[in-house]
Parts: structure tokens; C-alpha cells; sequence
């Protein structure tokens, strides 16, 4: 039996006060929201490295080969401008970043990875962004390698250090860009789907495929936001993460360690699985991953698991990987703030394990006050963030 | 590390049979210390007679997946056996992750030729804490992180919040002379699981 506890949280508000993104559809929001509004999946012949060999040759990149380093700049600098943040208030901001690593690690001499670790890359992009440059060392930066969870382990982190009161607000962002070791190395694990689409929660779905994300946010005090005169975009309501103790890579079957996360950020924002108006699912595409999050969102939500809308937008921006948790995030909030709830694509017919109310027919249209971001990852690991309107 | 002094509290509750080489404290027990919360257990790999790293079957090329299990595994079996259940975080601290893996399959992906299924599964450090938290039945969150420090953090807000009962730190340290001179990895690592000060 598993053991539970019950979950708690500081007494401070957390709203996000700032968020920028790249996607396959493009750099910005603009591009984002008129992908997921189109909901044509991005998904095209990979030009960008040599794929000669490997199983499938296909994936969610933008045109040429974008630098991870200049993109994160980009997206911290306008979510930070986006949030208002003066150049004192940048120096005082800690940086959470999510990365699988410096892109340059792998092909460096031995001798010279220290120079290339995580801590180092998070610090170069502080430095080129002129966050946490008042803040003790060790204080002010803090790298998360958590797979498909890194992104959305950091923002959890970051709302519980602020609804606390220990800080007034942290910049949170994460970065992948597709690349040729993580294709050839999803293609060897023969993860990635073999039609050329991903189908979330569908009959017939046959895995995943990888996709370009790197997205910002400011995560940030109620009470802060407030004194400074900046509008919060959404409030960060809830938040939840826990492990399926089940398998390295392989997750619980029936999603133990999801609908944990699920339930601990329904506690946290004090609502009812009633309240909650969409569901961007982690979604993965592969047969047992989306399977079990199916039976996590019965096991968390009860009844309501099958009329609340749920779709996996990985169907058409792919999976970003570590920075899965801040695209997604961003996505989530764009369906908040517009009540357009992106469609669930590449759907062929239902899946009995899968019973779930998916967005299908386009785009539909809603007024969610309450809406929930899902993510899980290798280890068994598993977030949920849960958003609601300002 | 010797000058360091452990927390009386936690000293009295016993740390297992790390209590043996209080001369040589790990750092990461006095950070953890250091950092607010009481240390219930404590490893390092290597300690005094420790030989050859046993195998990680699933993990192969580098050290870094076997010394996380390695590690966890002995601090876990340090944890007095009276302990309640509780939910059990894993927190995975690594600056570089398995570089020895990433550089091996960089080369494969350089040289056009064929990547062996088991490094997708060893890709991420993840992995190998989800096979520490399925072997002990920890179901709290599994985190890795970049820095001590961080890891520290992140131990004693899951614990504040309730996300967990206890966490397992694990800091993985590359060594400083590189592999390719000494032609054996000199890594290592410690591990502790700590508790919110006061409530072991």
C-alpha cells in the first residue's frame, strides 16, 4: 500500500507575472497561439542534423539550427520585460533553470566538463540576463535535470519558496532544442512514433516524437506583484509532484505516482476536481504512458475525469523534453486566458483505456477558471500544476 | 572535513554505523546539517575497505548510475529499522549528470554508427533514481539537481510542505583527475536522508 501524506503550503498567493516561449511554431506567444489555434501539428522531415539510418526521420523543429543559449536569453529577457522587472529587481531574482545540460558537454575533453556543467551554463545565462547577480553564490542559480519533469519540479519549487515568504519572485525557464543525441538515442529506445504524427490517448497511437520548447516565466508574490502595480497573467493555484517507485523508465500502471501529484495541487489550491474547466495532459503518445495517466486522472478527479476537457498538445508541438513543463505551462495559460483549448490531434479512434472527454473537433471554445498542466518522466516522476484566473 | 561538528540532536539519534568514521564526516552531513535538518542516516562510496563497485544490471559504460545505487542503497539500509513508513523523496544532486554515457553515445552519433537500447534508458539521471525509489519503495518526488545547495533546498521545502516524510540525498562528485589519465573512475559519492529538524 502507498504510503500518503497530507500536503501543505505557505500562506502567500503565487501568480505569474511574466512568460515567454519558443515552440516549433515559432518564437513568441503570438506563434504559439496561432499553432494551437490551427491545430495543424508541426511536426515535418528533421534537415536539421543527419538522420540517415535511424528509424524515423521526423520531428517538431523550427527552421535552422537555433543556438539554446541565445533562445533562453531571449525568452528570460522578455518575460522579465513582460513582468516589469526593473534591473535591481533582475540582480535580486534567483534563476531556475531546466536543461538536460550544456548542449557542448558531450564533445568536450575531459578535462574541461567542469566548465561545461549545468551550474556553469545556468550562471553564463544569469550573467546574460542580469538575474540573481545580488544573491550569494549558491543562493541565486539552481539547474534542474529532471527529464520531462525539470521544468515543472522547478516552478513547484518556486511557488512553495514564495508562498512561504522566503523570496518575492523567481524566473523559471527551460530549454530543449532537437538535437542529434537525444533523436538517435529516442530512436534506439524506439520511443518515437513511426506514422510520422503523435496520438495522445488514441487507438493506434505509436509513441512520441521530440519537438523544439524553451519558455520563461516569473513566478511571483501576489502581495509583490501587487505593490509594484503589475497585473498577475494567471494565479499558480496549486502544485503537486510524487514518484511511482515502480521502474527506471517505465511508468506505475496505474499512474499511483500522477494522481498523487494530481491530488496534492487540487489540496494546495483548496478546489474540488468540480472547479477544474481543462486538463493539458502530459500525453505522451506511447500505449502504456497515456494509459496510465488515464487511470490517474480517474483515480484524482473521480467522476469528473470524463467530462473535464483534456488534450495533449505534444500532438502538435512534440515533446520538448526538459522544458516540457514551461511550454506547457505557457500552453495552459494561453487556454486560460483566451478559453480557446487547443485540440487533442492525430486522434483515430478511441482507446477503452483511454476514456477520457478529449478536445478533438478543433479548437473549442470555454471559460476554464481552473485549469491543470500534467507532466511525468523517467524515475516515476511526476508533476502537476495547477493555474487559475487572476 | 574533520573540524566539523555534528548536530548533537542528530547525533543522539544515531547515524548508523557512519558513526564509525566521525573522523571523516562527509561534507555533505555537515552541509545538510548545516542547512536545518536532522540526518538520520549517511554513506559514502567509497568507505575504508570499500574495493570494486558492484555492477547495476540495466546501467552499463560509466560509473555514475552504479555509485547512485550503490550509495543510496547502503544509506538507506542505515535507517533505523523502528522508523515509521513515511513518503521518501529522492533528490539527485549532479552538476554534469553521466558525462562518460553522454560522451560515448556523442561519438557513436559522430561516427554515424549504432547506439545500444540501454543508454535511452540511462539518458537521464532520472533513471537511475527511479530504480533506487522502485527497489525501496520511496513514492515521494524525485528530483536532480545541479548543487548541494540546491538539493538541500529542495530537501527541506518537500519536507516542510508535506511532499515528503524524509528525503534521500544523493550528491554525485566527479573526481578531479579525468579518467582517460588514471584509466579508472575516481568518482564518488555520499548520500544522507534527512528529516525536518526535530522530528526524527
Amino acid at each position: 500500500m502507498t504510503a500518503t501524506m497530507t500536503v501543505r503550503r505557505g500562506p502567500g498567493e503565487v501568480v505569474l507575472t511574466g512568460a515567454a516561449v519558443l515552440s516549433a511554431f515559432g518564437r513568441g506567444m503570438t506563434a504559439l497561439a496561432d499553432g494551437l489555434d490551427a491545430g495543424t501539428p508541426a511536426f515535418q522531415p528533421v534537415d536539421r542534423f543527419d538522420v540517415t539510418g535511424r528509424r524515423v526521420g521526423v520531428a517538431a523543429a523550427m527552421p535552422g539550427s537555433p543556438v539554446l543559449a541565445d533562445e533562453l536569453v531571449r525568452v528570460v529577457d522578455e518575460a522579465c520585460d513582460e513582468a516589469k522587472l526593473s534591473t535591481a529587481e533582475r540582480a535580486g531574482a534567483p534563476l531556475f533553470l531546466a536543461l538536460h545540460g550544456d548542449p557542448a558537454l558531450a564533445r568536450v575533453a575531459e578535462a574541461d566538463r567542469r566548465r561545461h556543467s549545468s551550474t556553469a551554463f545556468t550562471a553564463a545565462l544569469a550573467g546574460g540576463t542580469g538575474l540573481a547577480g545580488d544573491l550569494p553564490l549558491g543562493a541565486g542559480i539552481r539547474a534542474y535535470t529532471s527529464a520531462c519533469v525539470a521544468a515543472s519540479t522547478a516552478v513547484a519549487d518556486a511557488a512553495a519558496a514564495i508562498a512561504r515568504g522566503e523570496l518575492d519572485r523567481i524566473v523559471v525557464a527551460g530549454g530543449y532544442l532537437v538535437d542529434a543525441d537525444q533523436f538517435s538515442l529516442f530512436d534506439a529506445g524506439r520511443a518515437l512514433s513511426t506514422d510520422g504524427q503523435v496520438r495522445p490517448f488514441s487507438d493506434g497511437r505509436r509513441g512520441l516524437l521530440l519537438g523544439d520548447g524553451a519558455g520563461a516565466v516569473v513566478v511571483e508574490s501576489a502581495t509583490a506583484a501587487r505593490e509594484r502595480g503589475v497585473p498577475a497573467l494567471a494565479r499558480l493555484a496549486g502544485w503537486g509532484r510524487a514518484g511511482d517507485a515502480y521502474h527506471p523508465c517505465q511508468p506505475h500502471p496505474e499512474g499511483h505516482g500522477l494522481a498523487r501529484a494530481i491530488t496534492a495541487a487540487l489540496q494546495r489550491a483548496g478546489i474540488g476536481a468540480g472547479d477544474l474547466g481543462y486538463v493539458n495532459a502530459h500525453g505522451s503518445g506511447t500505449a502504456q504512458s497515456d494509459a496510465a495517466e488515464a487511470t490517474a486522472l480517474r483515480t484524482a478527479l473521480g467522476e469528473h475525469a470524463a467530462t473535464v476537457p483534456v488534450s495533449s498538445t505534444k500532438s502538435l508541438h512534440g515533446q520538448a523534453l526538459e522544458a516540457s513543463g514551461v511550454l506547457e505551462l505557457i500552453v495552459t495559460l494561453h487556454a486560460l486566458r483566451t478559453g480557446r483549448l487547443p485540440v487533442n490531434a492525430g486522434f483515430l479512434a478511441a482507446d477503452e483505456h483511454c476514456p477520457l472527454n478529449l478536445v478533438l473537433d478543433g479548437f473549442t471554445a470555454a471559460t476554464p477558471s481552473y485549469a491543470l498542466s500534467l507532466n511525468a518522466a523517467f524515475g516515476g516522476a511526476n508533476t502537476a500544476l495547477l493555474v487559475g484566473s487572476a | 572535513m574533520s573540524d566539523l561538528i555534528l548536530d548533537p540532536a542528530a547525533h543522539e539519534q544515531g547515524l548508523g554505523t557512519a558513526e564509525l568514521f566521525v573522523e571523516e564526516i562527509p561534507p555533505l552531513t555537515a552541509l545538510a546539517t548545516r542547512a536545518g535538518l536532522d540526518v538520520v542516516a549517511a554513506a559514502d562510496w567509497p568507505e575504508p575497505g570499500d574495493e570494486e563497485l558492484p555492477k547495476l544490471a540495466g546501467f552499463v559504460h560509466s560509473s555514475f548510475n552504479p555509485l547512485v545505487a550503490a550509495t543510496a542503497g547502503r544509506c538507506l539500509q542505515r535507517r533505523a529499522e523502528s522508523a515509521p513508513p513515511a513518503v521518501t523523496a529522492i533528490v539527485l544532486v549532479t552538476s554534469t549528470g553521466d558525462a562518460a554515457s553522454a560522451a560515448h553515445v556523442a561519438g557513436a552519433v559522430d561516427a554515424g554508427g549504432r547506439i545500444g537500447p540501454l543508454f535511452f534508458f540511462q539518458s537521464v539521471p532520472n533513471a537511475v533514481a527511479g530504480h533506487v525509489a522502485a527497489k525501496w519503495g520511496l513514492t515521494g518526488p524525485v528530483v536532480c539537481v545541479d548543487s548541494t545547495d540546491a538539493g538541500l533546498d529542495v530537501a527541506r521545502l518537500l519536507l516542510a510542505d508535506g511532499d515528503a516524510g524524509e528525503v534521500l540525498v544523493v550528491l554525485l562528485e566527479q573526481a578531479t583527475v579525468p579518467e582517460a589519465i588514471t584509466g579508472t573512475s575516481h568518482d564518488t559519492a555520499s548520500a544522507v536522508v534527512v528529516v525536518e529538524r526535530g522530528t526524527a
